[in-house]
């Protein structure tokens, strides 16, 4: 049932036609059914009112008539009173019963019981049919009427028009009852009733066909042109719309296909100048590896020779060698990032234990950190971490991470936390230095992105080493995610799959370090509410913010 | 699917909702729609005499016994009922009733007064009766088919023993309904109703009783009653009723002079549409207003009452009537009292050897039958016509020893006739005077012939009882139905007339030779004259049908004599017009047959 219900509405969501056609049934249902209502209902009571009208007027000249016949008689126990009651009420049916059509006719005597015996004819029990209301009503010298339903002649119940009016006599009062039964009234109304269902309901499909049939006109072009922009927006850029006619489909479909021929020429152009300056980037870092190795030959010969120069010049030929050790490097990363983005890049996944590759990243940056004044903590599982990853890149983006924490560590410890379940890895590079500040989490995976542009660059930094471990990060699957607060420094999260291959859904280890003093508003993760310090020394509670984390989707 | 189920709710919601809401319900609310006619009280209708109840008698033995015989009068449905109040609660049931149209009362002439007895613990009555007629519940006095002449019954005190002031009631009563002729005149009236001969020439009476206490509205209803039920058995021969299966639909109805009759009549035109008219105008003859005859349902006739009855005259009837008698052997005009003599209808030189004559007006002619005496002693009938005075005469070919005086019968149209007793047998004539005989399925001699005004009755008598029958005109022939014996207190019937529609002047005798008016059906008869000293063998009358200052006249010959009535004289020579006076010294003849001309 629930089933049922909730099919039935993703059908009424889903479906326009469903919608038009529901409404203008129930509508139209409405509508009809208000004027089937009223059109019954009048033919009914002009019926009725034609029967009523009929049986007063017999009615009336019955009583004139009956009445006429009783003044001969002054009083209720004269002998041919009865016999008169007897003819009045034969003569008031018209004799023969098998030709009044069901109508009784009955005199009653309310105010001489047991004098006068209440006659019909055609011989029936009329009491039941006579309610004490309308009894009440008659004796009380009114003409009324009431509908009644009851058997009299024959074997089947019918409803009957019981229509009474006093007789005067000169003692007193009878009273005379017509019975005419309404069963032709009752068959009219509803053969009536029925042709006005009927023609309500057939009314009623007919508009909720034409409702289907409209819609249906305009929802399908509406779906070719839905299905046409869905296959435009899947890379489909050749897919067209058919132009039928001249109305305000075709104008939509014409109207779509040229948006889609621009759209088209439009992609093609943008695509054609990327990957001329993709091209542009690789071939000039190509080009200018030839004349650097040359440059470097003979730097490397000069600074050979350094001691033999005048110091000076001794310093110069220092300053090239590290000019040029800093231009390769930059060389091999627009290499690298020209591969990304030439989609040349492989993954070359491998089951690996992560554990020895933070060893040997720690140690071989160890010397910097030592020059620096950083001590490097690690916390790694006791044992292995191992996970499907392309070694060289992960030990790329490490060396990258932590080198990044120990040169803006400010001689702060850095810490380094290996941590994973059973569908990924993660390892937290957590440096105490100035911090980041609010939306440049994500800005420092932008190229060449520098968080102060006037501070020289005191290590050899590219300005391209999180681009490029973000797309490792991307080739993997993984994530590649930046947290940091003003002053309290920044932790960066790698999350990788277990298996290559696999759709990250969760982090073993959490972005926001545990020890950061959460800022106004801030929450840490998982968390609903924050509270920090407010203004004056106080503590402020407010909601959890979202923490910054800059998502990296496969 | 979702569409089809939708549009299937909303189909059966639209179905449902119509039905349910316009069709006619199974039961409404009483609807008042206007005040009916209110009932009238005010008017009292006129009752007549109700008969006396129980009580009404006190301790007079006597008068309770009268009363008792006039408790069954009133409408008849309740006869018994009436009856049983007089009768003990032990012997009530001991009266079996009868129903409806099988009530009729039994109608007895008490011949003495009511012997009474004291007994024991009650009284011992013993009433002698005559039985006159049944009283049938329409109104219609039949022959009665008894000939009890003795009731006994016992009257027990209502009150403790010793005191009579509680009244009587009766024990072992007769089981039959006793209806005596004093109550039968005083609480019921006599009417006539009318049809129309056989040949639908004229219309002929006939004599209904309508009780008292039947309500001035209700009368009309009952003589249409009267008349859709057919004329007595007596005159069934001579007329013809209503269409077979005419009812009457419920009752006629009307006030102010507007009166309804409703018919369901096979077989109605516009000439019986119109003899219906005439037939109800004269048999409603206290109705002056107009009356609207409907024959199922549809009005088809309104007739002014009144009108109808001035333009279709029941008898052509001169109202100069002139008195006639035989006086030796000729008929002469009588001047009694300022009455003027008239002219003698039959020319000198036939007026001669007349014993006695049948005289009548037809139109402008007099149509004349005369008995005269041959050379021989015998009698023939002589019968002429003529205007005003008949010329000649034709004799009949047969001789008798005696012949009664003629009647005549359907003078109007066709060929006249009449009837006349010769030698003890009742003969026909015609204007040729030739006499032929007529069966009557009687033994006994005739001894005299009456015809009423209609010519469609005639009243006999018959071995001195008196009979009235029926004529049926065959081929112009008239032929005498079934004749009816009248009850009456007379004995020795000598001479009959008709002198009213539905009264015969009859002379017989009640102990001493009388004349006595008595109804047609023998019910009623009043003494007119209890002494006439000697046998009546002539009578004659004028007939009483509308106002004429000789209304209710008659003349009678008794011993050679004649006389008249009203006031009683005997009839001189000397108001005999246009005699000779007689040689002196010898004796004048007496005047004879005295006769009316109309």
């Amino acid at each position: 049932m629930a089933r049922l219900l909730a099919g039935l509405h993703q059908t009424w969501r889903r479906s326009l036609q469903v919608r038009v056609v529901t409404i203008t049934l129930v509508t139209s249902s409405l509508l009809v059914g208000g004027f089937a209502y009223l059109i019954a209902d009048k033919i009914t009571s002009i019926l009725l009112e034609n029967a009523k009208t009929d049986v007063q007027l017999r009615l009336l000249n019955g009583a004139e008539y009956a009445a006429k016949q009783f003044s001969l008689y002054g009083q209720p126990q004269e002998a041919q009173l009865q016999e008169t009651i007897d003819g009045t009420v034969n003569y008031l049916a018209g004799g023969d019963p098998q030709q009044n059509s069901g109508v009784v006719v009955a005199l009653t005597a309310e105010n001489w019981p047991g004098v006068i015996e209440p006659r019909t004819s055609p011989a029936a029990n009329v009491r039941p049919l006579i309610s004490p209301e309308l009894r009440a009503a008659v004796a009380g010298g009114n003409v009324a009427n009431q509908i009644r339903t009851g058997r009299l002649t024959g074997d089947v119940e019918r409803k009957y028009l019981v229509y009474g009016s006093p007789v005067p006599t000169r003692f007193g009062q009878v009273e005379l009852y017509y019975f005419v039964p309404l069963t032709l009234q009752d068959t009219t109304a509803a053969q009536a009733r029925a042709t006005v269902v009927a023609t309500g309901v057939a009314l009623v499909l007919l508009l909720g066909l034409l409702a289907a049939l409209v819609t249906r006109l305009v929802v399908i072009p509406v779906r070719v042109a839905a299905r046409t922009a869905q296959r435009l927006s899947a890379g489909l850029l050749d897919q067209r719309m058919a132009v039928n006619g001249e109305d305000d489909l075709a104008l939509l479909a014409a109207s779509f296909n040229q948006m889609a021929t621009n759209l088209q020429r439009q992609i093609l152009r943008l695509e054609e100048m990327s990957r001329l300056q993709r091209r542009f980037t690789s071939d000039v870092s190509h080009e200018l590896r030839t004349p650097l190795t040359t440059v470097r030959m003979a730097a490397d010969l000069i600074f050979a020779e350094r001691d033999g120069f005048d110091p000076a010049v001794a310093r110069s030929a220092e300053l090239l060698q590290a000019e040029l050790d800093r231009f390769e490097e930059l060389l091999t990363d627009l290499l690298e990032i020209s591969r990304f983005d030439a989609g040349f890049a492989v993954l070359d996944a491998e089951p690996t234990d992560l554990v020895p590759v933070v060893h040997r990243v720690v140690d071989r940056l160890s010397g910097l950190a030592e020059r620096v004044g950083v001590a490097i903590e690690l916390d790694v599982p006791a044992t292995p971490v191992i996970a499907e990853i392309d070694p060289r890149r992960v030990e790329r983006v490490l060396r990258n991470l932590v080198g990044n924490a120990v040169e803006h560590g400010e001689g702060r410890p850095v810490w380094i936390t290996l941590g994973m379940d059973e569908t990924a890895v993660a390892l937290t590079v957590r440096d105490h230095g100035v911090g980041l500040k609010p939306g440049e989490e994500k800005l420092v995976f932008n190229r060449f992105w520098r968080a102060d542009p006037s501070r020289a660059r005191q290590t050899g930094g590219t300005g391209l080493g999180l681009s490029i471990s973000l797309e490792d990060a991307r080739l993997h699957g993984g994530w590649l995610e930046a947290w940091g607060a003003p002053g309290q420094g920044a932790q960066f999260r790698l999350t990788l799959p277990a298996r290559a291959g696999d759709r990250l859904t969760t982090s073993p280890l959490r972005l926001v370090p545990a020890d950061a003093t959460l800022p106004f508003g801030g929450a840490p993760a998982g968390g609903l509410l924050a509270i920090g310090p407010g203004p004056n020394g106080t503590l402020a509670v407010g909601p959890a913010a979202p923490p910054p984390r800059a998502e990296v989707g496969s | 699917m979702r569409r089809r189920l939708l549009t299937g709710v909303l189909g059966g919601t639209l179905a449902v909702a119509v039905t349910a809401g316009c069709g006619i319900p199974d039961r409404s609310e009483v609807q008042i729609e206007q005040r009916g006619p209110a009932a009238e009280t005010n008017l009292s209708l006129g009752r007549g005499t109700e008969p006396p109840t129980r009580e009404a008698a006190g301790s007079d033995a006597e008068a309770f016994v009268r009363n008792f015989l006039a408790a069954a009068a009133g409408e008849p449905d309740r006869a018994y009922e009436r009856v049983k109040r007089f009768i003990t609660t032990t012997d009530r049931a001991g009266l079996q009733e009868k129903q409806g149209s099988e009530v009729a009362l039994s109608v007895v002439r008490l011949t003495d007064d009511p012997v009474i007895e004291p007994d024991v613990d009650s009284m011992k009555v013993t009433i002698t009766v005559q039985q006159v007629g049944l009283l049938r519940a329409n109104g219609l006095l039949a022959p009665p088919l008894t000939t009890e002449s003795r009731y006994e019954f016992r009257l027990v005190s209502a009150g403790p023993a010793g005191e009579d002031e509680a009244g009587f009631y009766v024990s072992s009563p007769p089981n039959v309904l006793l209806l005596s002729d004093d109550a039968l005149r005083r609480y019921y009236q006599s009417k006539s109703i009318y049809f129309w001969s056989s040949d639908r020439s004229r219309l002929v009476p006939d004599q209904r009783y309508l009780s008292s206490v039947v309500p001035a509205e209700r009368r009309v209803s009952e003589v249409v009653r009267w008349l859709t039920a057919g004329p007595s058995d007596w005159l069934r021969v001579g007329v013809s009723g209503l269409p077979d299966r005419t009812e009457m639909i419920n009752n006629a109805t009307g006030s102010d002079g507007r009166w309804e009759v409703n018919l369901d009549m096979p077989g109605v035109d516009e000439q019986r549409l119109e003899q219906l008219s005439t037939q109800l105008a004269w048999s409603l003859p206290e109705l002056d207003g107009t009356l609207e005859i409907k024959i199922l349902n549809q009005s088809r006739k309104v007739v002014d009452l009144g009108e109808q009855r001035r333009l279709n005259q029941l008898y052509e009837i001169d109202p100069n009537t002139r008195r006639y008698c035989v006086y030796e052997g000729a008929i002469h005009s009588l001047a009694v009292a300022n009455e003027p003599a008239g002219l003698v209808p039959v020319a000198a030189e036939v007026n001669r050897d007349i014993v006695t004559a049948g005289l009548r007006r037809a139109g402008e002619e007099v149509l004349a039958a005369l008995v005269v005496t041959g050379e021989d002693g015998r009698q023939r009938l002589a019968v002429g016509r003529g205007r005003s005075v008949v010329e000649s005469l034709l004799r009949s070919s047969t001789t008798h020893a005696a012949i009664g005086r003629p009647a005549w019968i359907g003078t109007d149209g066709g060929r006249p006739a009449g009837l006349v007793v010769a030698d003890g047998s009742l003969y026909r004539f015609d204007d040729q005077a030739s006499m032929r005989q007529v069966p009557l399925g009687l033994p006994g001699r005739v001894s005299a012939v009456a015809a009423a005004l209609d010519g469609q009755r005639v009243a006999l008598v018959v071995d001195g009882a008196l009979y009235v029958a029926a004529i049926n005109w065959e081929a112009g022939v008239p032929a005498v139905g079934p004749a009816r014996r009248l009850v009456t207190s007379l004995t020795n019937v000598t001479a009959v007339e008709w002198w009213a529609e539905n009264r015969l002047l009859v002379a017989g005798a009640v102990g001493r030779p009388s004349i006595y008016d008595v109804s047609v059906d023998g019910a009623l008869e009043t003494p007119l004259r209890e002494d006439t000293g000697s046998q009546v063998n002539h009578l004659a009358a004028y007939p009483t049908t509308q106002l004429s200052p000789l209304a209710g006249s008659f003349m009678y010959e008794a011993n050679g004599v004649a006389y008249r009535l009203n006031p009683f004289e005997r009839i001189n020579r000397d108001q005999v017009q246009d005699v000779t006076p007689p040689p002196a010294g010898a004796r004048p003849g007496d005047p004879t047959a005295p006769i009316f001309l109309y």
